[in-house]
Formats: C-alpha cells, structure tokens, sequence
C-alpha cells in the first residue's frame, strides 16, 4: 500500500517540477493576488489597518482550493488518457491510487501555499507570532485542502472531459471566496450573507487562522468537512474501479 | 496446462451486449490471437481477463486463480499493453520503467538491472533518458512491451500491439514476441486485426463477433476447412447452388458479389466448378484462384459488413 502511494506521489511531483508552464503559474498567480489585489485594496482601504494581513488567509483558502482542482484535473488528465489502467492491472490496493493523488495535490497546494506566504511577507503581511498559531492555521488549511482535493477528485472520476471538469469546479471557486469572511469583515455585511459564509469551509478556515475565539469548533468543522471530502472521493472511486 | 479458462462470459452496457456466452481456453506457453471486427467485444473480453472490467455473468481462471476470488494473484503474474499508448508523455522512458518497478515494490537494484535489461531487449538504450513525448509510434510501443514486462510476466496480453505501425517495427516487434515465447515459454494472447499478424504468431486463433466466439481452432485447422485451394468467382447476380453432389468442394459461400469455394484441386476443378455454376444459369464475369488464408476464415465468419465500434 505504502510504496504504491508513495509511487504515484513521486511520479506527480516529478512530473510537477519539471513542468515549467505549472511552475510558472503557481510562481504568477500569488503574486498577483497578494502582490497586486493585496496591495491595492490595502491602499483604497485606507482605514483598514494592516489589510494585506487580513486578507492573506483568504488568498491561502484560494490557493489550497485552486491545488485541490488541479489535483482533480491531474486525475482526469491520467483517466481520459487511460495511464489509469496501468495503476488498475498492478496488484496494488486500489486506496493507493486515490491515496497517491491525494498526497501530490496536498503537497503542490502546500508548496504554493508557501510561495504565498513569502510573497505577503515581502510585502507587508504579518504572520501569526505564535507557534500554537501556526500549526492550528496548518493542521486548518491541510483540512480544507483536504476536502476539496476529496471534492474535485469524486467530480474527475465522473468528469467526461477537461471542459465539463472545469465548468464543475470553477463553479464554487470565487463564490466560495466572496461567500466567506475572505475579503471582508462579515459584521458589516447583509445577515442571510453572513448565514451563507458561515456554511462555508473557507470561513471556518479564515477564522482558524485569524485567532478566532471560537477556533475549536471551526477546525472541528474543518476535520468533519475533510472526513466528508476523503469518503465522498473513495465511494466515487470504488464506483469508477467496479 | 490451462492458463486462461474462461466459461460463459457475459457483459452489457446499458442496452448494448457486448460479450455474450463466450468461452476461451488458453494452453499455457501458447500464443492465443483473439480477432474480430471493430466493436466485436475483444476490448471488452481482454477488460474482462486482465481484471479491468468484471462480467456480469461467467467464470474466469487464470494460473489456477478464480479472478472473482483472488483479481491480485492474477495481476501479480499478467503484463498488459494496451491499444491506447498509456506512457506518459512527461516522464522519459527510464523513468517509466522505475515508476511500474516502483508501483510492484521492486528494489533499487532489482529496477536498475531490469530497466538496462528491458532497454537493451527492445533497442531503446540510446534514447532511455528522452521524455517519451519525443518517441515516435514504434519506439512508444517497444517501451510499452518493456513495461509490461518488467515483473516477468507469466501471461501477457497485448491489444493490437502493432497498430499504426511501419512494417519495419511490426517485423521488430513480431520479433520480439516470438524469442519471448521461445526463450521464457511466455503464454501470450494478442489482439489484432492484422491477419497476417495472427497466422505468423498465433498457435490458436478465436473469432468473435457481435460478442460471440464465432470459431476457433488452430491456424492450420481453420484454414484447412476451406480446402487445398480458394477458387473466387465473381458474379453479378446471387445465385444459389447445392454443393453436396459435389464432394471436393469443402465449403462455398458468398461474401457480396463473390462465391468463394474450397477445393481439393483448384486447377484441376476449375473447369466443372464453371459447368456447374454456369448451369444454374449464374455469369461468370472474373476468377481468381488463391491458397486459403486467415483472412478468408475471418470474412467467412464475420461477412463484410461494417461495424460501428460502441464507445464504452
């Protein structure tokens, strides 16, 4: 089981530092939006002490959603060109399979979740100070990424090509963002918003990483939303290898 | 021995039968070919055998393994190369390699040894460090024939192993097939619609069509039904004609606006064999005379119709 994960995982990331294009985009895309939105915003929002730093664990959530779909797509992208079937006829238990993808889209999402953190860091975002901090925002942003990664996986055993997969999984990826405490402190928006966002893994997430007192029982949610994400992948997946 | 036993296999999808009451037996360390028209149900049945797909209905053995009980057993002793080239086009052809060594839990030194061994096998040494994506077709499919034979596969299956292919690599890769099965007694089913493919490699032949098994025999068996010679006689108007008076004529039948007949003689015959069809007032307008082959048995079974292959 170990080594037909680890096998998997290893064939992904190898694949995945190679790829320039990836790379590139990854490297682009937290520039732009720390760098960029982060920065302008800080700037039109002038009374908003210290923006950048609220709005950092918003742009981590987009980024570990944005991992978890590119995780889905890389399953597609193997299913529809039957690389697939090479795992399916190993004498391999079929967990690993879904074990091995979970693991790559877990460590890309992180290794970009990185890259965010030292672009909001060069431009002004504080990080939390404290250790305890830090590993809750981890073990909270592995959750949710976690889930999602689970999500995007069920829809890409599903998925009859990239533009169907795409047209699923693009559907929540702003919306979670803009129906969340992301950008925006929800006391000052509309009560069935704040209803909305407080149904929303991403705000469980934020306010994990923000030092919310009521942080148990978000990163509680976020376990559950994980737990959730992982069975809904590994029923769709039995299904697909039946 | 019997590698391969499979009895009353059965599978649908939706409102379409693909494979319906087919039984095949492969004796071990023989090369089975399996053959039919597009959308005949061969993909289907070497899904079925190399534990892809299950039946709906049926029994499968293999090695003495049911594959309903023990599908990992099995995959333990198959190689498999697939119609679609499944390499990835990212990764180079060492790394292929290392990555279904590393998927069977092989060793650092077992997957070294094997990958030069394999690499050398199949005259791909020089190019081992390009990403596949830069191989052409028949360097893809040498790669893949290595893949599949990096555990030391006791039964291989190969789905149209030369497709697409110059006749140079076909001759390489009938080859390579033929010192397998000679030098580690290798049992081997291949699919293929190349004829000539089929009578070169195979012992044993099995038709399907419209998910049956049509006919099987060995290669000398089914061609020997058609007699010593094929006399083909074109005629515009379908005529029928009862052969049984005739006992040197092993079989006729029509196939379009040809009747081919089997003869023990075919230079000897022709004469009375255009007696008797001309008799039954049909025009002769074009003969051909040929020894039988493969081929003739597989439009005999499965006619000239064309299939439209059901995407699965």
């Amino acid at each position: 089981m170990i080594h037909a994960t680890y096998a998997i995982w290893l064939r992904h990331m190898r694949k995945f530092l190679r790829n320039r294009e990836e790379l590139g985009g990854l490297l682009i895309q937290p520039i732009l939006w720390v760098g960029l939105f982060g920065v302008g915003m800080g700037r039109m929002l002038a009374n908003q002490s210290d923006y950048l730093s609220f709005m950092l664990p918003g742009i981590l959530a987009l980024t570990a959603l944005g991992g978890a779909a590119g995780g889905g797509m890389m399953f597609l992208d193997e299913r529809l060109r039957g690389i697939m079937r090479e795992y399916m006829v190993a004498p391999i238990p079929r967990l690993s399979i879904l074990l091995g993808h979970m693991l790559a889209t877990v460590s890309k999402a992180f290794f970009q979740i990185s890259i965010v953190c030292i672009v909001g860091v060069l431009v002004g975002a504080t990080l939390p100070s404290s250790m305890a901090n830090v590993v809750l925002g981890l073990i909270a942003l592995l959750c949710f990424t976690l889930g999602f990664a689970g999500i995007a996986l069920a829809v890409a055993t599903r998925s009859r090509s990239i533009m169907g997969y795409h047209g699923m999984i693009f559907l929540f990826n702003l919306p979670l963002l803009f129906a969340s405490n992301a950008l925006y402190d929800l006391a000052t928006v509309p009560t069935w918003m704040q209803w909305i966002a407080l149904c929303n893994p991403a705000t469980w997430l934020i306010a994990v990483m923000r030092g919310d007192t009521q942080y148990a029982w978000y990163l509680g949610g976020l376990v559950c939303f994980a737990c959730v994400g992982t069975w809904f992948a590994l029923r769709r997946f039995h299904h697909l290898t039946k | 021995m019997k590698m391969i036993e499979a009895r009353g296999l059965y599978k649908q999808f939706g409102d379409v039968i693909a494979v319906q009451d087919l039984d095949i037996d492969v004796r071990a360390g023989s090369v089975y070919a399996l053959l039919g028209p597009n959308g005949a149900g061969k993909s289907t049945t070497i899904n079925m055998l190399t534990t892809l797909l299950q039946p709906d209905r049926g029994q499968i053995t293999i090695a003495g393994h049911a594959i309903a009980h023990n599908p990992d057993a099995i995959r333990r002793i198959i190689g498999v190369t697939f119609q679609d080239l499944v390499l990835d086009r990212d990764l180079t052809g060492r790394e292929s390699l290392d990555f279904y060594g590393r998927l069977y839990g092989l060793n650092a030194q077992t997957r070294r040894t094997r990958i030069i061994e394999l690499l050398e096998l199949v005259e791909l040494t020089a190019a081992a460090d390009r990403l596949t994506g830069t191989y052409s077709g028949g360097m893809r499919r040498r790669l893949e024939l290595a893949r599949c034979l990096m555990m030391h596969p006791q039964l291989l299956f190969l789905d149209e192993p030369t497709q697409g292919l110059d006749p140079q690599h076909r001759a390489m890769i009938w080859e390579y097939l033929r010192t397998l099965q000679r030098t580690r007694g290798m049992t081997v089913v291949i699919t293929t619609h190349a004829m000539d493919e089929a009578e070169l490699l195979a012992d044993y032949v099995g038709i399907i069509d419209h998910g049956r098994m049509v006919t099987h025999g060995t290669v000398e068996a089914l061609i020997s039904q058609f007699g010593d010679d094929i006399v083909r006689l074109r005629i515009p108007s379908h005529t029928d004609v009862v052969w049984d008076a005739y006992p040197w004529v092993t079989q006729a039948h029509w196939v379009g606006h040809e009747l081919l007949i089997g003869v023990d003689n075919g230079a000897r015959r022709l004469p009375e064999l255009l007696d008797v069809v001309r008799s039954h007032g049909a025009e002769v307008v074009e003969v051909t005379m040929q020894r039988p082959h493969l081929g003739d048995v597989f439009l005999r079974t499965t006619g000239r119709a064309l299939r439209d292959e059901v995407a699965q």
